[in-house]
């Protein structure tokens, strides 16, 4: 069943004078629970595709569709709404709130859904379980190690029972062995929970264990735009 | 609500030295404001009791209608009759919120001790009354020797000034002169009983006090050109005027009415100076906060842009960010006015312990500069301050609601 359906989307920033084509027409669609790594080397286009893909930014040209809606026609708000129930984001630099322990980071997303305390509070709890941080649930962000930060902000994604993950270069700020780890604990998450995951990375190691790649160069889909 | 509440107050904490410099803007604004609220307060207290108490005005003046237009001119016309008297003094003393009405007569003429002569203007009041209008005036400035008596016709109060102008102490005698009401010269002994300060300069060598039936004598009438009422609470003066003029007037007894504040020129300027200085000091401080606000919401945009990002990216709509920055500049307000309070009460501990005095300008004698504690007051200053820290932190949260997603994640 298809979750996002991509059609001629094209990108384009303007520098100055210069224009930048990010995307020149990407055609792709990704069904529900796939796993799909999205590679290529630097300035390929693929934050460009994730960032539209996860509805924080809008195409030129094209059209995107998320379960059957065209985001386009959505008002900011509604596409607000549409991230915080269906999308979870994975940021390269974690993203995590510094104020916040790590728990307060994860029940964040179903507060601001407007959940109720007690029971955001034991989702995230079983969530960060989930990832193995039961011991770190008062931590603040400063007081964990890169892959431990990571691992809530996975947890943090997961936490509104999204259709879709997307996480842009979410091992780039790890070493290859938390690297394996975070992409080993996705890719479990995937298998059992169904959930969709999307994401970008250069990283060759990284790309063997995943079962779709989407190849991006210029902007332009080199192999794996469609379903196999 | 709280959520947001608990990391506003965190980003507060975080920020330390940020925070501590804006909150204590705002702090010393509050205590500077707050304190200037207390000073003026005490002192129209002091200058409201020194009208109604010292000068003895009572809290209304009621005079016969055309009495202050041509009252100088012709006062046996303008003045009350005793018949008309006891009429007011009848149905203003119906009214519960009255204390006392009283007759009085204002006159004006020479005072000799037989070698010099000075000009005097003297109140001619009921001694019992006076008494109870004076109330604890009298222990605050007392009268050296004997007060007005009912039972010592001739016995006066002179000012310190004027007594000293003449030589006379208490025990001393005196003569007075003036015209009567037909235009004929009268003059009468005296004998000061009592010598004591006005409090102001400007009336220190002028001010007598005699007693009504004396004054009446020097001007050879029975009449009196004005009651005066003493109420239970000077904030009941407007009420009371508006209902006593409607009484007076419904048994056809046409008069005219002056409020304390209304014939005490001294107290109408002095609030005037002092209002005129606070709204000074309080444009100052909303400057001071507006400012102070502002850059540092502003730079807590500038440097939580990526943690806007994120919010915006987990769901949270333009709405909420906007929200999240108007509450942490409102707490600010909070903080401050609380850090405010601290500091005012403070300020205020140590003015009472160390008693300073001061001479201000046109007073005779020595005043302690007391600060008083109004709450009320500084309720409505906190108040005010949160709401103005929050309006001053709309504007960045704005800006800081209105920035691109994918740009604010992107922020170094």
């Amino acid at each position: 069943m298809t979750l996002i359906e991509t059609v001629d989307i094209k990108k384009d920033y303007r520098l100055g004078e210069t224009v930048v084509h990010a995307l020149r027409g990407i055609d792709m669609t990704i069904d529900k629970g796939e796993f799909v790594a999205v590679w290529g080397p630097s300035g390929s286009g693929k934050t460009t595709l994730l960032n539209l893909i996860g509805a924080i930014d809008e195409p030129s040209e094209g059209q995107l569709f998320i379960e059957g809606q065209e985001v386009a026609l959505l008002s900011d708000n509604k596409r607000t709404e549409l991230r915080n129930r269906s999308i979870g984001f994975i940021f390269q630099g974690f993203n995590l709130i510094p104020v916040l322990s790590a728990l307060e980071n994860v029940m964040l997303p179903l507060q601001i859904k407007g959940a109720p305390f007690s029971g955001a509070r034991k989702k995230a709890l079983r969530h960060l379980d989930e990832v193995e941080l039961s011991d770190f649930v008062h931590h603040r962000p400063d007081k964990m190690s890169g892959g431990q930060r990571q691992r809530v902000a996975i947890a943090r994604a997961l936490v509104t029972d999204p259709s879709l993950i997307i996480a842009d270069e979410p091992t780039a700020n790890l070493d290859s062995d938390t690297s394996r780890k975070i992409i080993g604990l996705m890719r479990d998450l995937n298998e059992k929970g169904h959930t969709t995951f999307i994401f970008s990375t250069h990283d060759q190691r990284l790309l063997d264990q995943v079962g779709r790649l989407v190849r991006l160069e210029d902007g332009k889909i080199l192999d794996g735009g469609d379903v196999k | 609500m709280i959520k947001w509440i608990k990391i506003a107050f965190r980003n507060i904490v975080k920020n330390k030295r940020r925070s501590f410099v804006t909150l204590l803007a705002i702090a010393t604004g509050f205590a500077a404001v707050s304190l200037f609220r207390g000073y003026a307060d005490n002192t129209y207290w002091g200058l409201r009791q020194m009208a109604v108490r010292g000068e003895g005005l009572g809290h209304l003046a009621i005079y016969k209608k055309g009495w202050l237009k041509k009252g100088k001119i012709d006062p046996d016309k303008y003045m009350f009759s005793q018949k008309e008297i006891q009429r007011i003094i009848d149905l203003v003393e119906e009214d519960d919120d009255v204390i006392l009405a009283t007759p009085q007569i204002h006159i004006s003429g020479l005072v000799s001790n037989g070698r010099t002569s000075a000009i005097f203007l003297a109140n001619g009041v009921i001694p019992r009354d006076e008494k109870i209008i004076k109330g604890s005036w009298a222990a605050f400035r007392p009268v050296k020797g004997d007060v007005l008596s009912d039972t010592r016709l001739y016995g006066v109060e002179m000012a310190e000034d004027l007594a000293s102008h003449l030589d006379l102490k208490p025990g001393s005698d005196a003569v007075v002169m003036a015209s009567t009401l037909d235009g004929q010269m009268n003059a009468l002994d005296i004998e000061v009983i009592g010598v004591y300060d006005t409090g102001s300069d400007a009336t220190n060598d002028k001010y007598i006090r005699v007693p009504f039936a004396f004054a009446q004598s020097l001007y050879d009438t029975e009449k009196a050109d004005r009651v005066v009422v003493l109420l239970d609470d000077w904030k009941k003066t407007e009420r009371a005027r508006t209902l006593l003029l409607s009484v007076l007037s419904g048994e056809g007894l046409d008069c005219e009415m002056r409020t304390w504040n209304e014939l005490s020129l001294f107290y109408s300027k002095v609030k005037g100076m002092f209002d005129m200085i606070f709204m000074f000091l309080f444009f100052i401080v909303l400057v001071i906060v507006v400012m102070s606000v502002v850059n540092t919401m502003g730079m807590a945009v500038i440097e939580r842009t990526r943690e806007i990002g994120t919010l915006r990216a987990l769901g949270l709509k333009r709405r909420g960010v906007g929200l999240l920055f108007a509450i942490e500049g409102a707490m600010i307000g909070l903080l401050g006015s609380i850090l405010g309070i601290v500091l005012n009460v403070a300020v205020w501990a140590i003015i009472r312990a160390v008693e300073p005095t001061y001479i201000p300008p046109g007073v005779s004698t020595p005043v302690s500069l007391i600060v008083n504690l109004v709450p009320q007051a500084m309720l409505m200053l906190a108040i005010f301050l949160i709401v103005l820290s929050l309006i001053a932190a709309i504007l960045p949260a704005r800006r800081a609601a209105r920035q691109n997603v994918v740009d604010a994640l992107g922020h170094v």
